[in-house]
């Protein structure tokens, strides 16, 4: 009974104190320390041992790479002024921008490259980052600002593999002093330095005067982890906080007309989708799986889920992505999916099971699912699993015949915005757990050809055509019921400059012209 | 907590003598004279009563979404208005109530049958058995209730048949220890100490003699300890613990809307409300029922 009058008491006061802080903005002036909010925690400062958007957020900041995504996801040189691939997509030299030093005094130039492209080439060294340069053969100094890079078989988008922020360049004496710990001791070529890290509190940069690229914006970045929802929300509207993301859609309504504060959203380049094991049955039949995509109604997944802010998907890549090409969604159509169910011998449709992470907004779509799919007279479970069991289940899978997984739901981000990292990953045949995240155990001879033929290629007409099909083929397949390209939704202070949420997910501190 | 209430005295079992009120006519002489008691008592039997016919009489099917009116306040058509998923909240309030009340009754009795068994074992054979019994009821109390609870569902897995599971075995430990305070007293009456110079048997004295004695306290404790369940089994639905989605259980209600509650609290306000005035029923109706069945309180 106390429990709940406090509760109740808690709840109370917080509206309060929210619609308080509504009144406390003042005038915005330009601040010069800024506090970024996040949801979750970072977990390495070591971009090429990353693979979380939050961590990557920090690094941008402090690293760099030879090419980088500007904010529209557009490939531009950064440490590398310009470069030139082979016609086979085998050897790729770039020339070094001169006159750049890293934040410890180390000059940046061939052999800081060379030092890097093998640390993350080796797989002895274990970096979760290492797939990306697998296919590296040899790096080789040509001269003091020229560098090249010869892989082992052709790779169309390995330009893509570059610009990801897990091949930003660490200072080579950095890693030299650091070894392992390099992870808490980042040194690159950023704007931003390395001052302190309280693991679960927060982690600050301050100032790189000696920044090659000009005057930086502010003398200090202070990076905050915030999982709750509303403290975010409350914390911008206090002006505790300068930035704040993700903002939960349904918190929209509440920023929604402040004065001072900007509300953005715009799309991803990620895919919602929700996984069907293509190996085990029912799901062998391909009726089944068109019809579960039938029997899901796209607009008010999307309305209730995200509160209409997401784009429906049309292919398994979104938009945004590179090759990306518009396939025809499947309308929302529960009798012609009850038809199918029994053409394929389910009339009275089946029972399965969907695996979900802890997430509310995921649990909410899995509840969606569920309620759609049952209309059609598919009793679907849900199954909420907390993350390293989760992991378990897919990945310590050896055999695909001892697979539990039914269905899946999952998103896909790839942060090289390239339809290879968008497709292979996850409907690849080479890449069934445990190799990889095709929960769909998805294994099509001619998807698989077609990607191997855009690997193969550095051409943009093969490459285009190759992938072109592979998502036709894909669509028409149906692995997955397509739901939804997700959107970035983020808050700022009108005053702030240059903060942007890049479609891949992380974040950019500055502006990389 | 661990410190018995007092026993009522053994003579109040017996046999009621002719020309005097029986305890039952002695204890609604005096229960139906406290307000709070009928009143608390008469919204539980409310509850009983929607527990029973709640999914009948509910407006609408408790799990029927209408996405063209979600997160819609309180209206004439929605009495407490929507979820998120356009489902009609004063349905699942009703229907959530036999869930609530189930978890309630259930772990509590699972709670009181272990309980009693063994603090009448223990305080009636006393020596190791008595100090095996308590020493296991010390480790359950050390640890606070919930987090026996969570560690419990750690190791069973989520789901309400868990919760019930780990909700009772959190309330053996507190019927034990009443039982074996009012058993040892009982034990030393004189009728106790009569039936055994006669050569009655210990299962007989037991069952016959002793746990009639002890019963007004287990049902006073009982009643109370129900609105603490089902606190508990709301605690751990809301910590995702218990009741799996789409189950309208009150606590995974709380839960599932607290996301909403700047924006649309009616969809906490409601399920709190229902789940309030419950615990609040069950805990007035317990103490009330204490002052009725205590003997040493004389009106």
């Amino acid at each position: 009974m106390g429990r709940i009058l406090f509760r109740f008491s808690a709840a109370v006061s917080m509206l309060f104190a929210l619609t308080a802080a509504g009144f406390a903005q003042g005038a915005a002036t330009a601040p010069k320390d800024i506090v970024i909010a996040n949801n979750a925690n970072f977990v390495s400062l070591d971009p090429q041992d990353t693979n979380d958007n939050i961590s990557f957020s920090a690094e941008k900041a402090i690293y760099q790479g030879l090419l980088g995504f500007d904010k529209d996801m557009k490939l531009v040189g950064v440490l590398a002024t310009d470069w030139v691939a082979s016609p086979n997509a085998k050897k790729f030299t770039f020339h070094l921008r001169k006159g750049v030093s890293f934040q410890d005094g180390t000059p940046f130039d061939a052999a800081a490259v060379k030092v890097n492209i093998d640390r993350l080439a080796d797989p002895a060294n274990k970096l979760k980052r290492h797939s990306l340069f697998d296919q590296v053969e040899k790096t080789v100094v040509d001269n003091e600002y020229t560098v090249s890079v010869y892989l082992k078989a052709p790779f169309g988008a390995m330009l893509n593999n570059f610009s990801h922020p897990g091949a930003m360049m660490i200072s080579p004496k950095a890693l030299q002093d650091y070894g392992k710990d390099i992870f808490k001791h980042p040194v690159g070529t950023g704007p931003y330095l390395f001052k302190d890290w309280v693991t679960g509190d927060h982690l600050t940069l301050v100032k790189n005067p000696n920044y090659w690229g000009g005057p930086v914006n502010y003398n200090s970045i202070t990076f905050r982890s915030i999982p709750e929802d509303g403290t975010r929300v409350a914390m911008l509207q206090s002006g505790e906080a300068d930035f704040i993301y993700p903002v939960p859609t349904e918190q929209l309504q509440v920023l929604a007309g402040q004065g001072g504060i900007v509300v953005k959203h715009d799309p991803t380049v990620g895919i919602q989708y929700a996984s069907m094991n293509t190996m085990k049955k029912p799901f062998t039949d391909i009726r089944v799986r068109q019809a579960l995509n039938y029997a899901v109604d796209k607009d008010a997944f999307i309305k209730v889920v995200f509160n209409g802010i997401a784009g429906t998907a049309t292919s398994c890549l979104a938009p945004n992505t590179r090759f990306y090409s518009p396939q025809t969604p499947y309308p929302y159509d529960p009798a012609k999916a009850k038809k199918l169910l029994a053409e394929a011998g389910y009339p009275n449709g089946f029972e399965t099971t969907l695996w979900v992470g802890t997430m509310s907004v995921s649990i909410k779509a899995a509840q969606f699912l569920q309620q759609q799919l049952a209309m059609v007279g598919v009793n679907m479970k849900i199954e909420s699993l907390e993350s390293g069991t989760m992991a378990n289940k897919i990945w310590n899978v050896a055999d695909p015949k001892d697979a539990t997984i039914q269905m899946y739901y999952g998103s896909w981000t790839p942060s090289t915005a390239d339809a290879d990292w968008g497709m292979r990953p996850i409907l690849g045949g080479t890449m069934i757990p445990p190799k990889g995240y095709n929960t769909a155990y998805f294994q099509n001879k001619e998807v698989n050809a077609d990607i191997q033929a855009g690997l193969d290629s550095a051409d943009v007409a093969t490459r285009k055509a190759a992938y072109e099909k592979a998502q036709k083929t894909i669509w028409n397949e149906a692995p997955w019921i397509f739901l939804s390209v997700p959107q970035n939704i983020y808050a700022y202070k009108d005053s702030l400059q240059d903060v942007n949420l890049l479609p891949d997910g992380t974040l950019s501190v500055y502006s990389l012209n | 907590m661990s410190s018995p209430l007092p026993p009522a005295s053994p003579t109040d079992a017996g046999p009621a003598a002719p020309g005097r009120h029986s305890p039952a006519a002695e204890f609604w002489r005096k229960f139906r004279k406290k307000k709070v008691g009928v009143a608390s008592g008469l919204f539980i039997l409310l509850l009983l009563i929607v527990a029973v016919i709640g999914p009948s009489i509910a407006p609408y099917p408790m799990e029927k979404p209408d996405y063209n009116h979600i997160l819609a306040g309180a209206s004439f058509a929605h009495p407490a208005g929507t979820d998120e998923f356009g489902r009609d909240i004063f349905s699942r309030i009703l229907v959530g109530t036999r869930i609530s009340l189930w978890v309630g009754f259930s772990s509590v009795f699972l709670g009181a049958v272990f309980g009693t068994f063994l603090g009448l074992i223990s305080g009636f054979y006393g020596k190791w058995i008595d100090t095996l019994i308590m020493r296991f009821c010390d480790i359950l109390f050390a640890f606070p209730g919930i987090l026996l609870a969570i560690g419990i569902i750690a190791i069973l897995g989520p789901g309400l048949g868990n919760v019930i599971i780990a909700v009772s075995i959190y309330g053996i430990p507190v019927f034990a220890r009443l039982v074996r305070g009012n058993t040892l007293a009982l034990k030393a009456s004189v009728y106790v100490e009569a039936a055994t110079t006669v050569g009655a048997k210990n299962g007989r004295i037991i069952w016959k003699h002793i746990f009639p004695g002890t019963l007004s306290t287990i049902i006073v404790y009982f009643t109370m300890r129900i609105g603490m369940a089902i606190l508990t089994a709301s605690s751990l639905s809301f910590l995702g613990l218990g009741a799996q989605p789409p189950t309208p259980e009150w606590g995974a209600m709380l839960s599932n809307g607290r996301a909403y509650l700047n924006t649309s609290p009616h969809v906490v306000i409601f399920p709190g409300i229902a789940l309030f005035l419950s615990v609040l029923a069950f805990n007035l109706f317990g103490d009330e029922l204490r002052d009725a069945l205590d003997p040493k309180i004389r009106d």
